[in-house]
């Protein structure tokens, strides 16, 4: 019996120790339609996807010039993604603000997000607007952005690409694939602006944002209380988040659900301050 | 007998994943010389650099690069065919993963095949708002100002 014990042991070291193949690898987790084909997109693929949602979005807004308040915006954002999963995407993240009364926030696949001047007014504090911020890295992270693409555009973009690694594409196939990624481009544009992701998706958001808020050293509760600011401006014909967002209310209760004690300290008052600083300029 | 059991069960527990290579996915990227953010830089690394992995630390993998050593977050690397990056200008079949990570799908072709059908989309704009960035010294500073979490 001893000898077996020691024979099954030795068999687990020479056979069983883990490799690098598996230990988690980095953005592998794609809960979205695209992660059945072949491949899920890369993370350059994804930047490629999210520059041109980009132009897409200022296509339709008008980017707001207001340096401190951008600056002081990416700091309060980069300190969220640098609790998230994924702190470090292939192009990195980006804040900008969007020169709009609307309350919208777009988080295009692999980190430029916009966040609308409506929607930071909802944000009375610096854990407000930081809980603004972790539910767009959320999306990030969750690749919702990306799940919006049919699974047919990518099916059919890896059937071009082929598999020869080194050649370069024949005008014929980026034409093909100008199709495809063009299909795909207009896919997640819709998604953000027009039909939103599911209500699983935005609740999905909610609750990873209250983990990098915790993660953070931010309230987590600043979440439900910038939710009940957003509840108290929607209106019955609420285009913007109310269009493309579940029930206000619903967010609220599940977030309510997920609330763990949170001890305030006196640094809460420092970074309120310090919002107001910089908001104050901002809203000049 | 059971103590032969119990160090051989500790032997089980992967300390040390050493030797494999993994790739860079990020446009560029720093190992430092510690595991966190805001340790001081040893190197920087690019796009499809290939590291050494000497072991993992949380969510921090411990490489060798170009003789110098240190720490690099998990989410910047990503285990791939490096040989392909190797033979690029040869051909040879890739798995699909290996097409991707070598530049293929995509890429700034497509991309300029989209911009020159959408003349009307500004992609300086774009390229304007990723130069939105603050430096991890600055963030590390706010971080400690806020009494937040590094």
């Amino acid at each position: 019996m001893k000898n077996l014990v020691i024979i099954t042991l030795l068999s687990a070291l020479m056979g069983c120790v883990p490799t690098l193949s598996s230990i988690p690898e980095t953005a592998v987790k794609v809960g979205t339609s695209v992660s059945k084909a072949a491949r899920p997109i890369a993370p350059e693929e994804e930047y490629y996807i999210g520059r041109s949602v980009a132009a897409r979005i200022l296509g339709s807004y008008k980017l707001l010039n207001s340096p401190d308040f951008t600056t002081y915006v990416n700091l309060t954002g980069q300190t969220i993604a640098f609790h998230s999963e994924i702190p470090f995407t292939y192009g990195g993240y980006h804040f900008a603000i969007l020169d709009s009364k609307e309350i919208n926030a777009f988080a295009c696949p692999g980190g430029i997000i916009f966040i609308t001047k409506g929607m930071i007014d909802l944000a009375v504090n610096e854990d407000e607007l930081a809980a603004i911020l972790a539910h767009e890295i959320a999306h990030i992270n969750h690749k919702d952005g990306l799940g919006a693409i049919k699974s047919s555009r990518w099916t059919e973009a890896l059937t071009v690409m082929g598999s020869e690694a080194a050649k370069q594409y024949t005008p014929g196939e980026v034409s093909q694939l100008l199709n495809v990624f063009e299909g795909s481009i207009d896919d997640v544009v819709k998604s953000l602006v027009t039909s939103g992701y599911s209500k699983s998706q935005e609740y999905a958001a909610d609750e990873s944002a209250l983990v990098y808020l915790r993660a953070s050293g931010y309230n987590p509760a600043a979440l439900k209380e910038v939710l009940k600011n957003l509840q108290s401006k929607s209106t019955p014909t609420g285009g913007g988040v109310f269009k493309t967002h579940p029930s206000t209310e619903d967010r609220i209760a599940k977030v309510n659900e997920r609330l763990t004690e949170y001890r305030v300290t006196d640094f809460f008052k420092i970074r309120s301050k310090r919002f107001s600083e910089h908001y104050s300029v901002f809203s000049r | 007998m059971r103590r032969i059991v119990f160090i051989m069960l500790l032997m089980l527990v992967p300390a040390v994943v050493y030797g494999e290579t993994m790739q860079v996915i990020t446009k560029e990227n720093a190992i430092r010389a510690d595991c966190n953010f805001f340790s001081a830089v040893k190197a920087m690394v690019k796009y499809a650099d290939a590291l050494e992995i000497v072991s993992t630390k949380g969510d921090w993998y411990m490489v060798n690069f170009g003789g110098k050593s240190g720490c690099i977050h998990k989410s910047a690397l990503n285990k791939t065919a490096v040989q392909l990056a190797k033979t690029q200008g040869g051909s040879h079949a890739a798995s699909n993963e290996e097409v991707s990570l070598a530049g293929k799908g995509f890429n700034p072709q497509v991309e300029d095949a989209y911009k020159k059908k959408h003349p009307d989309l500004d992609f300086n704009l774009v390229t304007k708002v990723e130069g939105f960035t603050v430096p991890a010294e600055k963030v590390a500073m706010f971080i400690k100002a806020g009494g937040l979490t590094e």
